[in-house]
């Protein structure tokens, strides 16, 4: 079964992430390759992408003739992806098992950041979707 | 430039879909799944992916004796990632182009376009 595991924050918490110094950064990048080469080891890792900052987001909408209409304000609120793993897992406890270890990911002060992590089912088909 | 065009909507937009006839369902998948066809031609296509339910979605956190706390328990306003186009494309006029067409495809649904963090970006 595939599963995404999504980390997301809002732009407040990018804010701070901009203000790691450069070895919190480096430990969290440290971190993640090796996470994601423990994942590529034990058979279980589809894909990972990292997405750039909140700041370069554009929302779009079709214009009366289908033209894109672009728009970049949003709330406060709004929780950006900040980057996804998709793995594929025998049961979703191995998939909650493996995004509490993303969880634990090393942030300012090489303190674990504990930040929560999304886990969908990923669809194989629009079958799924029981069409 | 690898652009992600990200598709969310909240738990009620989602029941709110499924309460359509399925005739406007296929309809709607139909249009999708011509638009990925033709960024395949035009060699844009790098993935696709839809998501399941809601209803599905967990939230993981890390415990110190590394146990995963799990929680389902979302506000109503929460927006849930429904699905993403991954493409690659000259610059970001096109990326927003292909949204235009995705959300004209889907009710006029937002179309949230973001860029790859790239190498360096992530490893300063």
């Amino acid at each position: 079964m595939k599963y995404i595991l999504m980390m997301t924050g809002k732009k407040s918490d990018f804010d701070g992430y901009a203000k790691w110094s450069k070895e919190d950064l480096q430990a969290n990048v440290a971190f993640m390759r090796a996470f994601s080469k423990e994942l590529k080891d034990s058979g279980v890792f589809v894909s990972t992408e990292g997405l750039g900052w909140p700041s370069q987001a554009k929302l779009v909408r079709a214009g009366k003739d289908g033209e894109p209409v672009t728009d970049g304000v949003f709330p406060e609120s709004k929780e950006f992806l900040a980057g996804y793993w998709i793995i594929d897992v025998e049961s979703p406890e191995q998939a909650y098992k493996i995004a509490a270890r993303a969880s634990q990911a090393p942030g300012a002060g090489a303190k674990s950041a504990n930040m929560p992590i999304e886990v969908r089912p990923v669809l194989s088909s629009h079958a799924d979707l029981g069409l | 430039m690898k652009y992600i065009l990200l598709m969310s909507g909240t738990a009620a937009g989602v029941e709110g879909y499924h309460a359509r006839s399925t005739h406007d369902i296929e309809a709607h998948m139909a249009v999708l799944h011509r638009i990925n066809k033709e960024l395949s031609e035009s060699g844009e296509f790098v993935a696709t992916q839809g998501l399941a339910e809601p209803r599905e979605a967990k939230v993981v956190r890390g415990e110190k004796n590394g146990v995963p706390v799990t929680d389902g328990i979302f506000p109503e306003s929460k927006e849930f990632l429904l699905g993403y186009w991954i493409v690659d494309v000259p610059n970001a006029e096109r990326a927003y182009a292909i949204a235009g067409r995705i959300s004209a495809a889907s009710s006029n649904m937002p179309i949230e376009v973001r860029q790859f963090a790239s190498y360096e970006a992530t490893s300063r």
